[in-house]
């Protein structure tokens, strides 16, 4: 059988506009069903949350829907939900997103509902009051996870001081302190037409369309914004550990370190590496291969540098999830992969197959228009160019053996890392 | 009331259903928008027809079929899928279970292969097996580290006496634990046969000349014995029934059960419009009130979902601050008093149908989800099912939303199960290395 050589068949013309104000516009008409996918990207996120108040950026995103100058939180919800369709805002590090899914026919009331979220937004006490509540409970809620305890240790070990060693929506004792004041500050600040890109796939026209998006958010005024600065994140050097005691069957561990940002220019030959090493289809890598399938030690695990690269740097993360006495066994297990695909070069053929996968299974990311809308915004704040769908195989073809030993030996290391174990420690061996 | 306006996009002119000479039903879609093709097969086996001592069984399954066959051996499956940028996966539930493989238009024959060899010729190497069974017990584990799947196992073995329902699909462990490699054959041989699968295709090709290619793959594969049929019912309920979970948490959660109809029960399209009215979307009545109004819980969810046999409606929240299971409680029966007793306004009513409507057709883009659907509903009951669906959620009033409300979600057929603290804490230990 030929290697995949397939490409994004579906026509997947962008027509890309820039308002008066800036906002930038990326339309893409996709009529296979009779629906239209909106996601309009705000430019700043939990990145810049100060330390001290840590989660203003979730809580604002979170608060959008809850209250305009024109509606009530009610009357938006019963809006949207009485034509079938859907709107939702939320944020992370480095983003805000107001998205929604309508039926063609009621892309207008879309439209208006998300300039008045994103223009609009109140942030009233009542709701303020309510969303540190229940943002305080969602914390405590997930204190149970195990996996997300040790995520976010392993975070606080390998940030340090940048802003992404905290959870995005903070900590109880910054989220207490959060006052309206700060929200609304926080909307005067980056919610501006010239850092807002709002991409709409799905069934429209776009000589109609158009012009319906010029006048909803024509007069929506301009301002230079000011960006908080911060350092660099740090490799570390030696070990950084921790174990957390808690009563569960199973140990949740993460092994890794400081990864890269998603403009790297090894990022490719990185997706490369992550395929071979511990993702790819099913059980094909070697982490999963050699814990899951020979030694039986887990049913989740995984690695991967490239899944969380983003503006800032992500991480590299070895998982693996595994009863109490397998612990000594699984963390070697994760570190003598990482050791040997930085000693030992990959084989021509898990080259090959790993590109092959990713070449051949990239199609998979643009089946639905909100994938498509989520993809525009994604390849203007990454600047992949739209012309990305055709270049990416040839970046991913381009890849050699040389070129995974190299990264490998930049980017992973298996002496100087962090380990977090989650679970019944006590009983590990 | 509104009608629904929008025709149903899930074309189903576009299906065929053949069925070959060895029973196997063959369902395809021709979907050209993207140069992709799922293919799938499903067997009419899950954790219902498990029997006591052997639980767990179909999903264990579910994991052998990935361990290979004289032909494709152990990690052929997943090698061949990797190498042609495919994706692969399987899941088992209460009634059936199903393998999918998604690949490019141009090489997904494929998968035709590889299914009509592993539904006859499983390899079953004993060594093979006990090394799964490990990975099946960490993925048991799994789910037992989360509060909700622990109290949803504990809620479904007290809501059900008889039927197998009450028993959990990746099954107890003490029963995956003891399984044996030949019971595990015997099952297989009894419930992986063409006469007892359904293969769905949805994607870029062409009919016709698809059919010739499912002939050819699995024309040969010999009809087996009719599956024993599973006789159990449920005896009704005759009064609540309550537990208590102790687990790590602090934070406490509510389950409530309520005995329910199967699919396409005359009743089961008016619970299913309730459960959208009760919680779907920040505008509906338990979000409103336990979200909105008394900021008793963090979600509230309410639930209802098609499946083979008598089931359960499900009511799910997690309490907030220092506010009380037994007031939360209070207020969600109280709500469902009201629309027992009429309550339920025509503009709520228009408000889930049109919810239900947009979601049929927004959930079904990808040929992955049409092949689920197409699938999910031949093994669970007819495919009429889907043509008919959007008319019989439009014909329901709010008088059958309160019927079904007060006929089936009354405290008599409850399981209220509560999880809540043993006491303990967390403790960390810090430990580094200066490098």
């Amino acid at each position: 059988m030929k290697p995949a050589e397939l490409g994004v068949r579906r026509a997947f013309e962008v027509h890309s506009h820039v308002l008066n104000n800036g906002m930038k516009i990326l339309l893409v008409e996709n009529p296979s069903l009779p629906t239209v996918s909106l996601n309009a990207s705000v430019l700043t996120g939990a990145r810049y949350d100060p330390e001290s108040k840590a989660g203003v950026a979730i809580m604002a995103s979170r608060l959008l829907d809850e209250g305009t100058q024109t509606r009530t939180s009610f009357e938006i919800a019963d809006a949207i939900e009485s034509v079938g369709g859907a709107i939702e805002a939320d944020g992370s590090f480095e983003r805000v997103v107001v998205s929604a899914g309508v039926l063609n026919k009621d892309v207008p009331l879309g439209l208006e509902l998300l300039a008045d979220l994103l223009m609009r937004p109140i942030f009233p006490q009542e709701y303020v009051d309510k969303e540190k509540e229940r943002t305080l409970a969602e914390i405590a809620s997930a204190q149970d996870r195990p996996q997300v305890v040790a995520g976010w240790a392993f975070n606080e070990l390998v940030y340090q001081d940048h802003p992404l060693h905290r959870p995005s929506h903070g900590y109880p004792e910054t989220v207490e302190r959060i006052e309206r004041n700060d929200l609304l500050d926080f909307h005067e600040k980056y919610f501006l037409p010239n850092n807002v890109v709002l991409a709409v796939v799905g069934d429209f026209r776009v000589s109609e369309l158009l012009p319906n998006i010029q006048d909803t958010f024509g007069s929506w005024r301009a301002r230079p914004i000011v960006f908080p600065t911060y350092p660099e994140p740090v490799r570390q050097s030696g070990k950084r550990k921790k174990f957390i005691r808690m009563p569960a069957q199973q140990l949740n561990i993460y092994l890794g370190h400081l990864g890269v940002r998603r403009t790297n220019p090894d990022y490719y030959a990185l997706q490369v590496l992550d395929t071979i090493l511990g993702g790819g289809a099913g059980f094909t890598a070697r982490i999963p291969q050699r814990l899951r399938d020979e030694l039986g030690l887990a049913y989740t695990t995984f690695a991967s540098i490239t899944m969380t690269a983003g503006l800032d740097p992500g991480r590299f993360v070895a998982f693996i999830g595994t009863s109490p006495e397998n612990m000594r066994l699984a963390t070697e297990g994760l570190v003598n992969e990482i050791r040997r695909i930085r000693e030992e070069p990959v084989t021509a053929q898990e080259l090959q197959d790993a590109k092959d996968y990713l070449t051949g299974s990239f199609v998979f990311s643009f089946e639905s228009s909100p994938q498509i809308a989520r993809f525009l915004v994604h390849a203007d704040v990454y600047g992949l160019g739209f012309n990305y769908v055709v270049k990416y195989p040839e970046y991913i073809r381009s890849v050699t053996i040389e070129d995974i030993s190299r990264v490998a030996r930049m980017y992973l290391d298996s002496e100087n890392y962090t380990l977090v174990v989650v679970g019944p420690v006590d009983g590990a061996q | 009331m509104s009608s629904l306006e929008i025709p149903s996009t899930f074309a189903m002119e576009d299906v065929r259903r053949t069925v070959l000479d060895n029973g196997l039903v063959v369902l395809t879609k021709e979907v050209h928008t993207s140069p992709i093709v799922t293919a799938m097969i499903w067997y009419r086996v899950g954790s219902r027809n498990e029997e006591l001592g052997q639980t767990g069984k179909s999903h264990f399954l579910e994991h052998m079929l990935f361990k290979g066959t004289e032909r494709f051996k152990k990690g052929q499956i997943d090698l061949i899928t990797l190498k042609n940028g495919g994706g692969n996966n399987a899941f088992t539930s209460h009634d059936f279970t199903a393998y999918y493989f998604n690949f490019a238009a141009d090489r997904w024959d494929v998968a035709l292969e590889i299914e009509s060899d592993r539904i006859i010729n499983c390899a079953f190497d004993p060594e093979e097996f006990e090394a799964e069974k490990k990975v099946v017990i960490e993925e048991l584990k799994t789910g037992l580290d989360s509060p909700w799947g622990l109290l949803l196992q504990e809620q479904e073995a007290a809501a059900f006496k008889v039927h197998p329902y009450r028993n959990p699909i990746v099954g107890w462990l003490q029963d995956v634990e003891r399984a044996t490699v030949e019971e595990q054959q015997a099952y297989y041989r009894r419930y992986y046969h063409p006469n007892n699968a359904i293969l769905v295709l949805a994607g870029d090709f062409e009919t016709d000349e698809v059919l010739t290619k499912v002939e050819r793959a699995f024309g040969s594969v010999p009809a087996g014995a009719p599956p024993p049929p599973m006789l159990l019912k449920e005896p009704p309920q005759r009064g609540e029934r309550r537990l208590i979970v102790r687990w790590r948490s602090k934070v406490p959660r509510l389950a409530i059960a309520y005995h329910a109809p199967q699919i396409a029960h005359v009743d089961s399209y008016a619970l299913q419009v309730l459960g959208v009215v009760l919680s779907e979307g920040k505008a509906s009545r338990f979000y409103q009130r336990l979200v909105e109004r008394e900021q008793s819980v963090t979600f509230v969810s309410a639930e209802y979902g098609e499946s083979k046999d008598p089931t359960l409606f499900h009511i799910r929240a997690e309490a907030r601050g220092d506010h009380s299971i037994e007031e939360i409680e209070t207020s969600i029966y109280d709500e469902l008093g009201r629309i027992a007793g009429g309550q339920l306004n025509e503009h709520e009513l228009d408000r889930a149908k049109h919810q239900m409507e947009a979601h049929f057709i927004l959930s079904r883009e990808r040929t992955l989800d049409q092949a689920i659907l197409l699938g999910q509903i031949e093994t669970l009951y007819d495919l009429d099912y889907i043509d008919s669906y959007l008319p019989r959620i439009n014909a329901v009033t709010a008088a059958d939303v309160a019927a079904a409300c007060s006929r089936y979600l009354n405290e008599d057929s409850r399981t209220v199960a509560v999880l809540l603290s043993d006491g303990s804490e967390p403790v960390e230990d810090d430990e580094s290395e200066a490098g």
